[in-house]
């Protein structure tokens, strides 16, 4: 996919582009987390505690907001796009950094509640979007968006992101750790069985 | 628990004569040039050909376990610590990893003061394309000049008494997944210097800059056409496998010399009467070998090269076709000795594939080929060819789980340095006895990416331990003796005119034992793990120290879930005997105010 558009801007719009094309929307809608806040359907819960009198402005706590951490990925729970997702993970060489278990290596852990970037799935699209700063490379310009939502899907299934709602909490340092199980392997060899053909 | 294991000699009266006597096992001796001043540590290894050894002797075996810790020095940065400090007169100077501040102590006054320090602020995008955590491997001294390369591709040069940046070359795109990491070295008014990024699929090169300016002088690349690898009519191989035109291209599927890898990121040493300089190649790319078949030359290999133009002059290939990511890049100890009567000038280089090579360093012929570490990929040595036999069934096939290779990718040593003593005539070396399970996944080559493919898990070899600090015969090709550790011996060495020689161990224990016959002196536990290598110096106060740092990291972290490794670390440790110094003793001591600490940005100093 080519973007006209400046990166982020083309990377919004993608995004769009993805919860907007039918089949997607449908897709989204069917996942079973139960995650489909989307923006402008739900302020974030800071505001809703700030006094009335103070002036609206930006806030502690909310200078990291921004709406693209809060939509849920289409391919959540999604086995096909998992396994796809996987593939993905190893072909474009992001297990050589993060580890063919996700664990960690050059890059970092992505099976811990460690998150420098919010641990939801928009966050994590974001980062595989755009880069990060610390070498993470920029993929929106070599996949499509519905790729890089994949990978997220892969990645939710190891146990450690955060729900869209969490992102909040994420922030906060609320991690429920007792819900992060990973066991990357098993999950694969289940989707793997029910994908003979993407054997990952 | 350490123990020592004593390895039977070809025949008693050697061992006897290695255990108990002052004398040379074999007769080896070393150039010590340039004859840097007494007591002083000016570059990396100590001298021009990486001995690691020093004259000074006020600490000697009968007195090593007195060592207490004098002074501390903590730098703040997290990543594995790998390089040794460097004394000049009455100063110490030290480059902490990423993001590469660096210091100047004054070392004639309580406390060893900061003189200076400066922040060059490398990009934090170095962090996350360096394949084996930030860190930094040395740092040069020359010409009132402190030099060191910065992650992200930059040589720089500071004066040594104010700090200042006198000039900064840049060498790489960090982008594309180039970083640097080696020490430089210097011959003359020439810097020399290599990259790393071999697992992105970066091209390896070496570069000489003038001490000056900063000005690229030649650089020379490990595949490619002659022109690039600086092949000319006078690059004689001694073996026929390597002889030939633009082998760089043609023992390589088309174009894919351009990915090659063969990364300098390792050290440099020099025969100044044969005015070569040596130094090694890391592993082809991708490290999936069924996806380039051929010799892929000069991966995994060494250059013995003209300093002034960068002509190769002769090349060996450790590993052709490097199957394992066993490289070629660790150090060569340039030494002399007699083998089979006749006297030989020799390079000795463990090599990751754990065989332990003696090389003639005029001619590149291999003298003698063996193992000094558990290995399995190999049935022998072809001597003839100076071959490796390899086992077929030992070479990995993509997509299937191989087990129990050995070594493994980090092989049966590291880059962490050897050390010889021309007391003993041994080299003293910490190994490691590890396997691997591996699994190959063909690769794609996506710049700043790795380009790599190896699945791993690595585990002991046979005997539970992880590494040893080992004494070993290079005219014979012989172990004589070692010191189990429980962790991968990933430290340096040193070795000193007082019969001891020093290492530390991956959680964290510094260790004095007497060359002669491996008997540990004295062990004093660290703040962190030991990467980095010990030096030794004679103070203002005119009393020897040695120093090392604690502070683990690089591929020492494949062992990280093991019972027992430590936290990261950044202090160097300075012991002296029974602790003396004008930075300890009874009363209230105060330091001379230096100057505060050049920060990084704090983003900068994490370890993730």
């Amino acid at each position: 996919m080519k973007e006209e558009t400046t990166p982020l801007v083309g990377w919004f719009a993608s995004v769009v582009k993805v919860l907007l094309v039918p089949g997607m929307t449908l897709l989204a809608s069917c996942t079973p987390q139960g995650d489909t806040a989307r923006p402008g359907t739900k302020p974030p819960s800071a505001f809703l505690t700030v006094p009335a009198a103070s002036p609206l402005g930006e806030m502690a706590g909310a200078a990291q907001y921004d709406a693209s951490l809060e939509i849920s990925n289409p391919f959540a729970r999604d086995s096909r796009a998992v396994v796809e997702g996987r593939r993905l993970f190893v072909a474009m060489n992001c297990a050589g950094c993060h580890g063919y278990d996700a664990g960690g290596a050059m890059g970092p852990n992505l099976t811990d509640t460690a998150w420098r970037y919010g641990g939801t799935p928009g966050g994590i699209f974001q980062s595989i979007h755009s880069g990060r700063p610390q070498g993470m490379p920029a993929w929106g310009l070599a996949l499509p968006a519905q790729d890089i939502w994949k990978i997220v899907a892969y990645l939710q299934t190891l146990g450690a992101t955060l729900a869209p709602a969490d992102y909040h909490a994420g922030l906060q340092g609320d991690h429920d750790v007792t819900s992060v199980a990973p066991q990357p392997r098993q999950l694969l060899e289940t989707y793997a069985a029910a994908h003979v053909d993407a054997k990952p | 628990m350490a123990c020592v294991v004593a390895i039977p000699l070809s025949a008693p009266a050697e061992a006897a004569e290695s255990t108990a006597s002052n004398q040379s096992v074999n007769g080896a001796s070393a150039n010590f040039a340039p004859g840097d001043p007494k007591g002083e540590w000016r570059r990396q290894a100590g001298d021009f050909a990486n001995t690691r050894y020093s004259i000074l002797e006020q600490i000697d075996a009968g007195n090593a376990a007195r060592l207490k810790i004098a002074w501390t020095f903590s730098d703040g940065a997290d990543y594995g610590h790998e390089g040794a400090p460097l004394v000049v007169g009455s100063t110490m100077y030290l480059v902490a990893p990423f993001p590469n501040v660096a210091y100047a102590l004054d070392l004639s006054k309580p406390g060893a003061p900061i003189i200076w320090s400066y922040a060059p602020n490398p990009s934090p995008l170095a962090i996350g394309k360096a394949c084996c955590d930030a860190v930094i491997r040395g740092w040069a001294y020359a010409e009132g000049k402190l030099i060191y390369n910065l992650l992200d591709d930059h040589t720089i040069a500071l004066d040594a008494r104010t700090g200042k940046e006198i000039w900064r070359t840049k060498m790489g795109n960090v982008e594309n997944g180039e970083t640097m990491t080696m020490p430089p070295f210097v011959i003359g008014r020439k810097v020399f210097v290599g990259n790393s990024g071999g697992e992105l699929g970066k091209l390896g090169w070496l570069a000489a800059l003038d001490v000056d300016s900063g000005r690229e002088i030649w650089r020379a690349y490990s595949a490619g056409p002659d022109s690039l690898v600086k092949i000319g009519s006078d690059f004689k191989p001694f073996y026929s496998w390597m002889q030939g035109t633009d082998l760089g291209v043609s023992t390589w599927p088309v174009d894919m010399w351009k990915t090659a890898g063969g990364a300098a990121w390792g050290w440099i040493s020099y025969d100044p009467q044969l005015n070569l300089l040596y130094y090694g190649t890391a592993n082809p790319g991708p490290r999936v070998p069924t996806q380039r078949p051929g010799l892929n030359l000069w991966t995994s290999a060494m250059f013995a090269r003209d300093p002034d133009t960068g002509a190769a002059k002769w090349a060996y290939s450790f590993t052709p076709h490097d199957q394992w990511d066993y490289d070629g890049v660790n150090e060569n100890v340039l030494i002399d000795l007699p083998i089979n009567g006749r006297q030989r000038q020799v390079l000795v280089q463990f090599n990751r594939n754990a065989y332990a090579y003696t090389i003639d360093r005029k001619t590149g012929e291999v003298l003698v080929a063996a193992p000094f570490a558990y290995q399995n990929w190999s049935s022998g040595f072809d001597l003839k060819n100076a071959l490796p036999i390899v086992r077929p069934e030992m070479q990995p096939q993509p997509n299937v789980k191989l087990s129990h290779v050995c070594p493994p990718d980090i092989g049966g040593k590291d880059w962490q340095p050897a050390a010889f003593s021309p007391k003993t005539g041994l080299l003293y070396a910490g190994i490691f006895n590890i396997c691997m399970d591996v699994t190959d996944h063909p690769q794609s080559y996506i710049p700043g990416t790795p380009y790599d493919g190896m699945e791993m898990t690595r585990h002991a070899a046979p005997g539970d331990h992880w590494g040893e600090f080992m004494a070993w015969d290079a005219a014979r090709g012989k172990k004589v003796w070692a010191i189990e550790e429980k962790f991968m011996t990933m430290s340096g060495a040193l070795a000193t005119a007082g019969n001891v020689v020093f290492y530390g161990t991956v959680d964290g224990w510094f260790r004095a034992v007497d060359a002669r016959n491996g008997k540990v002196l004295w062990s004093q536990k660290l703040g962190s793990g030991v990467i980095g290598a010990p030096m030794t110096y004679l103070g203002p106060d005119g009393r020897q120290y040695v120093a090392i740092y604690a502070g683990v990291g690089g591929a020492a972290m494949v062992s990280k879930s093991m019972k027992g490794f430590p936290a990261r670390g950044n202090t160097l440790y300075v012991f002296s005997i029974d602790g003396l110094s004008p930075s300890s003793g009874a009363g209230m001591l105060t330091a001379e105010a230096g100057n505060p600490t050049a920060q990084g940005d704090a983003h900068q100093t994490g370890t993730r």
